[in-house]
């Protein structure tokens, strides 16, 4: 059998996907190979170049419905050009590993080596690279879902859409000018940076509050005296269980003027308490963080009496030994366990009160109070960045504004969760 | 690398593929009957309007191979973001600052007004609503059906006894509460005085919740606030803001007056849950809400009547005969001072109540495929017939003014005030979207003044002044958020 | 005697903390069956008559407000979601707790730095992307984004199999076992109430989400249940309160089902050895 030149097969590989496998007798990898690469170049001859072009020039025909004419819509040319982009780089990726397949099966047939069968080859691939098999599926779902979304977001705040730039308006690229307008308006970033620190103060609040009323509500759950664990752990389960934006907008009517605890409020001869008007201040800034709670403190609670279950009780029993005092037992032994075993979920849970965004939305949105652009001083970030995005359609800005926010979070816990025991400890647990 | 990723993979870019080449329009095969979808409002479909349009509307046109059927999608639906993709209604009813949005950017067509059978019959005013400045030539882009403005709800057998005598100081029939506003406060202020329940909170007279711009908004422009200016060619200008033009904080002062004869429920949205069902169990004696709740209100009232023994059909007549809705007093004093008798006011200290309005109308999106058989369906639902049944099942105020003056009583009232300038209505320009959050936090601000005042605390609106700048503070402040953020 | 004191205070603060969680649940349950129609003439928290009337109407009553096929919806949309979220979500985090390969550390601080991202601001990607994959106004078009969403979250369920020893798998290593025969027969055995967590958890989120649906589905006859509740008129407030407690029974009902479950898989999955 006539077999072809090593070097032959792997320059075929370079020039035409798949060629050099054919060239090697390897059938079914050589087509898959070429089928690939013609859909790719299909794809490309029929709109990815058309759509990486109106990834720059963002449209140039202004559409006009009522003279029929179908205009360039700029924000769908943007998507489509990333997603030209992002199949050519998995085109590019998949065009490497061919590159890399046919030194391989160049390298063998030099040698002399037999090239193993289609199915062979398969088995031994699903076994030895399992976590490429597994993690296949859900890293191409969450490219697909969640980091496209946020590459477009990002590329969004270097446009100038929003406001009167909406389709059929054609957007335009404009570098760096959302920035430059949020750091040279005062109105901009005085909010930015009232927002920025109210919601620092929240985000440790509300974790710190649900962190350590589940911790308390599990400690005394987990108390001798306490019988039917399972009944009394019913009533929090209940309060997790109904949907969140059901129990909001019950709550934003509680504390409403003709809610029920003005009510009782008013009965008893006080006069009624506006919890959440536009001076409210603290204390809806406090609802908030109840309401909060309320919601979040059941989930906690469930993680601490797991956490709890698994201490080590002979700690204790030193410790009364010693004759520690129950206080000085929680602050040496408990807490310490608790927190360290739990930072990833603490940082889970800071970020995810860092941008909640419900909580406010439901109980004190439409309103805008004075020194704030376009948003009230219970407002989070994310809230304000709602304002400004979706209620506004200011969406360049709002995009640019994200990203900023994006860049603080996103540092600031990656250097927790990169310091944190969990992550450090993480290869040398088991 | 090994075959199973590839093979993946490329299994994936296939199915992209096929995806990115199957996206193109699905276009509908026409066939032999034209489908229009209508998009008609929540209340139209509750009360069964929208079934009897559709239906006489198919079976007059069936023959032409037209057929409209429900557009089956929330009455708020946003044409802009739905149109573009094929998502959207052929026909759409909203009001005309919504609809005018989208002729902004020609999500809807442009209408051949004249030719439509109510062209003739529908005033300037409403017209006028719709239409649209672009590039030096005027467009109108929607239909006018129906006008609303806030109304005065109130129930005939809550008045009090003695109105005639006692009410009625000029004797023209008409209680002197419903004609002019230091009277409501008058009468309002004599019902809370005379409350002796527990609480003193069942007896209150006018309500409203203050906070709310389009249901108060005779506290500004009666005054001779506008929310936008306009250009010498007569389009508005959104750089010219004037909620604070003219006497608005003499207005805002009666606003604060009226807040303190009602509760904190005033502040926020409470009385605007609550009306339904304080008007029915009489603690409330007039509140003010748009012509299209009057089911609802006839509904509460129906059941409080049925929990005092009536039968359902008996408390439902019994309602509706004493559910009255009527146009909000046409008199506020010039000086913005509520609480000076009207009997020493003269004629000079008056000045018409404004109130912020708006019409509903069709539009037809600019994504359909089917123009000439939308025109004709608009032509057809707005209609003397259709107009007709749409008053009688939905209690609106039309602007075809032949319906109108047939009907009579509140409804040619209105279709008056209409004509004669006394509805503000609301501007046709994006920019409107700005101003509603900025002046109701004030508005609820400024109606907590009484609160803070009764509680021992300092009030923040106690002068003129203090209203002036606090309003012109607004205005900056939607004018900020129009222009902040512009090129 | 000090002991009981201690027993009588802490069963006080139980008493007071039940209170607080049970208190305003209980109030939209009984304002579901209040008579009015509406929670807005309850003076304080209760209201003065009962009636079925609402629970009546949700089901009977469907002309505008179609709440049985928005279940049917709903259902339909959550329980796939859970069983492909569910699949994704244990393949994800088993592979990442139990493998080490190159791109591993990336993968873990990629997915923590991609979960901060304030996911509406991408909601015009994905209704752009669904628009152009035709895919507006299909129910399964929910399913494909909560199910490819799903892995983000997988932190929970690795911290679970972290705590499951390497013994065990090594032990079915050398009695020749391949990876997925050992993520099978071994794996997912260990996992079962890590997976039952998962799927109750994955099952939650689209019962009760609103802004995707609303945005991906334009016909009202498709819509789910938190997106009809969201859109009744405003004095609808009972019906609103009736459509609540009706879909948060199934959920109540799962998840007392499955506390057992719940508490192993919430704890479990945080805790380090």
């Amino acid at each position: 059998m006539k077999r072809e030149k090593p070097s032959k097969i792997v320059i075929a590989s370079c020039c035409i996907m798949g060629a050099g496998q054919l060239l090697s007798k390897q059938w079914i990898k050589g087509l898959l190979y070429l089928f690939i690469f013609a859909a790719y170049v299909t794809y490309m001859v029929t709109s990815g170049m058309n759509d990486i072009k109106g990834f720059f020039t963002l449209g140039t025909v202004r559409g006009d419905a009522w003279l029929g004419i179908q205009g360039d819509d700029s924000i769908m040319m943007m998507l489509r050009g990333i997603f030209a982009f992002l199949l050519t780089a998995m085109f590019v990726a998949l065009h490497i590993s061919n590159v890399k397949d046919a030194k391989g099966l160049a390298k063998r047939l030099e040698v002399g080596k037999e090239l193993p069968g289609f199915l062979q080859a398969t088995q031994i691939f699903l076994d030895k690279k399992f976590y490429i098999v597994a993690l296949l599926l859900p890293v191409i779902g969450v490219l697909i879902f969640n980091v496209l979304p946020i590459i477009f977001m990002i590329l969004i705040s270097f446009t100038n859409y929003g406001g009167d730039i909406v389709p059929p308006e054609l957007v335009d690229w404009i570098g760096l000018g959302n920035f430059e307008k949020i750091l040279s308006l005062t109105e901009i970033k005085d909010t930015f940076f009232r927002i920025l620190s109210w919601n620092f103060v929240w985000a440790f609040l509300a974790t710190a509050v649900n962190y350590f009323g589940g911790l308390g509500l599990a400690l005394l759950l987990n108390k001798k005296c306490v019988k039917h664990k399972g009944f009394w752990r019913m009533f929090p389960i209940l309060a997790y269980a109904v949907p969140g934006f059901i129990t909001m907008l019950a709550f934003k009517f509680m504390f409403s003027y003709g809610g029920p605890i003005n009510y009782y409020i008013t009965m008893s001869g006080h006069s009624a308490i506006g919890f959440l008007d536009i001076d409210a201040g603290w204390t809806a800034r406090i609802i908030g963080i109840a309401v909060n709670a309320w919601i979040t403190i059941p989930t906690s609670m469930l993680l601490a009496t797991g956490i709890l279950s698994n201490m080590n009780t002979d700690l204790y029993e030193a410790a009364s030994i010693d004759g520690a005092s129950k206080w000085k037992q929680f602050i040496k032994i408990t807490l310490p366990f608790v927190v360290f075993s739990t930072t990833p979920v603490l940082i889970t849970n800071f970020i995810g009160n860092f941008n909640n965004f419900g909580v406010f939305y439901f109980l004190r949105g439409g309103l805008y109070n004075d020194g704030y652009f376009l948003a009230s001083d219970t407002d989070l970030l994310i809230n304000w960045l709602y304002n400004l995005s979706i209620d506004n359609n200011y969406y360049g800005i709002g995009a640019a504004i994200s990203l900023i926010i994006f860049i603080i979070t996103s540092v600031f816990s990656l250097l927790v969760y990169v310091r944190s025991d969990a992550y450090k400890k993480e290869d040398t647990y088991r | 690398m090994g075959k199973l990723k590839k093979m993946a993979v490329g299994v994936l870019c296939a199915s992209m593929l096929l995806g990115c080449v199957g996206c193109g329009d699905s276009k509908e095969t026409a066939g032999e009957t034209i489908v229009l979808r209508i998009l008609e409002n929540d209340t139209a479909k509750k009360e069964g309007y929208l079934d009897a349009l559709l239906e006489a509307f198919n079976a007059e046109y069936k023959d032409k191979g037209i057929q409209a059927v429900d557009a089956n999608m929330d009455e708020y639906t946003d044409l802009a973001a739905n149109g573009p993709y094929g998502y959207g209604p052929d026909v759409i009813y909203q009001a005309n600052d919504k609809l005018m949005t989208y002729a902004e950017d020609k999500h809807i067509l442009p209408i051949d007004v004249e030719s439509l059978d109510c062209y003739s019959v529908t005033p300037e005013a409403a017209w006028e609503a719709f239409k649209i400045n672009i590039d030096g030539t005027t467009y109108t882009c929607g239909i006018p059906v129906n006008i609303q403005e806030p109304m005065l709800f109130y129930r005939l057998d809550m008045m009090p006894e003695d109105w005639e005598s006692n009410w009625d100081k000029d004797g023209n029939k008409v209680a002197d509460f419903f004609e002019n506003w230091n009277d409501l406060y008058a009468y309002s202020k004599y019902l809370r005085d005379t409350d002796t329940s527990a609480n003193g909170d069942s007896q209150y007279g006018f309500m409203s919740s203050l906070n709310n711009l389009y249901l108060n908004g005779e506290f500004l422009f009666s005054y001779g606030a506008y929310v936008f200016g306009s250009n010498d060619d007569g389009t508005l200008n959104a750089a010219d803001i004037g909620l604070s033009a003219g006497d608005a904080a003499k207005g805002l002062m009666a606003m604060k007056q009226m807040a303190s004869l009602m509760n904190e429920g005033c502040i926020d949205d409470t009385i605007i849950m609550k009306r339904y069902e304080k008007l029915a169990d009489g603690s409330y004696f007039c509140v003010v809400s748009t012509p299209d709740t009057y089911s609802l209100f006839i509904e509460k009232l129906a059941l409080a009547y049925e929990a005092e023994g009536l039968s359902a059909k008996e408390a439902e007549e019994k309602a509706k005969e004493n559910l009255m809705m009527i146009e909000l007093p046409g008199k506020l004093p010039a000086d913005g001072d509520l609480t000076k008798s009207s009997d020493a006011m003269t004629e000079d200290d008056w000045i018409d109540t404004v109130v912020m309005g708006g019409v509903n109308g069709y539009g037809i999106s600019s994504y359909t495929k089917y123009k000439d058989a939308c025109m004709e369906f608009v032509n057809f639902a707005t209609s003397y017939e259709m107009i007709q049944t749409r008053m009688n099942t939905l209690g609106i105020a039309p602007t075809r003014s032949d319906v109108a003056e047939a009907s009579g009583g509140v409804t040619d009232m209105i279709f008056e005030s209409l004509s004669e300038g006394r509805i503000y209505l609301m501007p046709s320009i994006k920019a409107v979207d700005q101003i509603w959050v900025p002046a109701q936090s004030l508005m609820g601000d400024i109606a907590k003044d009484p609160y803070r005042e009764a509680a021992g605390e300092l009030g923040k609106y106690v002068t003129i002044g203090q209203l002036e700048e606090a309003i012109e503070k607004v205005d900056q402040d939607i004018y900020d958020a129009i222009f902040t953020l512009k090129d | 005697m000090s002991k009981k004191i201690d027993s009588v205070v802490t069963h006080m603060i139980l008493i007071a903390v039940c209170l607080v969680f049970v208190f305003p649940i209980l109030w939209l349950v009984l304002a579901s069956f209040s008579k009015s129609g509406s929670i807005y003439d309850i003076d304080g928290f209760f209201p003065s008559e009962f009636s079925f009337n609402s629970y009546h109407k949700l089901f009977v009553d469907t002309a505008m407000y179609d709440y049985p096929n928005w279940l049917q919806n709903t259902l339909y949309v959550a329980f796939f979601s859970s069983l492909i979220g569910t699949v994704l979500v244990i393949l994800t985090a088993y592979t990442i707790s139990r493998f080490t390969f190159k791109s591993r550390k990336m993968l873990m601080k990629s997915t923590l730095v991609l979960s901060m991202f304030p996911s509406f601001m991408g909601m015009t990607a994905v209704y752009l992307m669904m628009v152009n994959f035709g895919l507006i106004n299909q129910l399964w078009s929910l399913i494909l984004i909560y199910a490819a969403g799903a892995p983000m979250g997988y932190l929970v369920q690795k911290g679970y199999f972290d705590t499951i020893s390497n013994t065990i798998y090594e032990a079915a290593r050398i009695d020749g076992a391949s990876n997925f025969t050992i993520f099978v027969k071994v794996t997912l055995p260990l996992a079962k109430p890590m997976l039952v967590y998962t799927a109750l958890t994955q099952f939650a989120w689209p019962w009760s989400d609103f802004i995707l649906p609303n945005l991906l589905l334009k016909n009202k006859d498709l819509w789910t249940v938190a997106v009809g509740l969201t859109h009744l008129g405003e004095t609808e407030f009972t019906r609103f309160a009736a459509g609540a407690v009706f879909i948060a029974v199934p959920i109540v009902a799962l998840y007392f089902a499955l506390s057992r479950f719940l508490v192993v898989g919430v704890s479990q999955g945080a805790v380090k050895e």
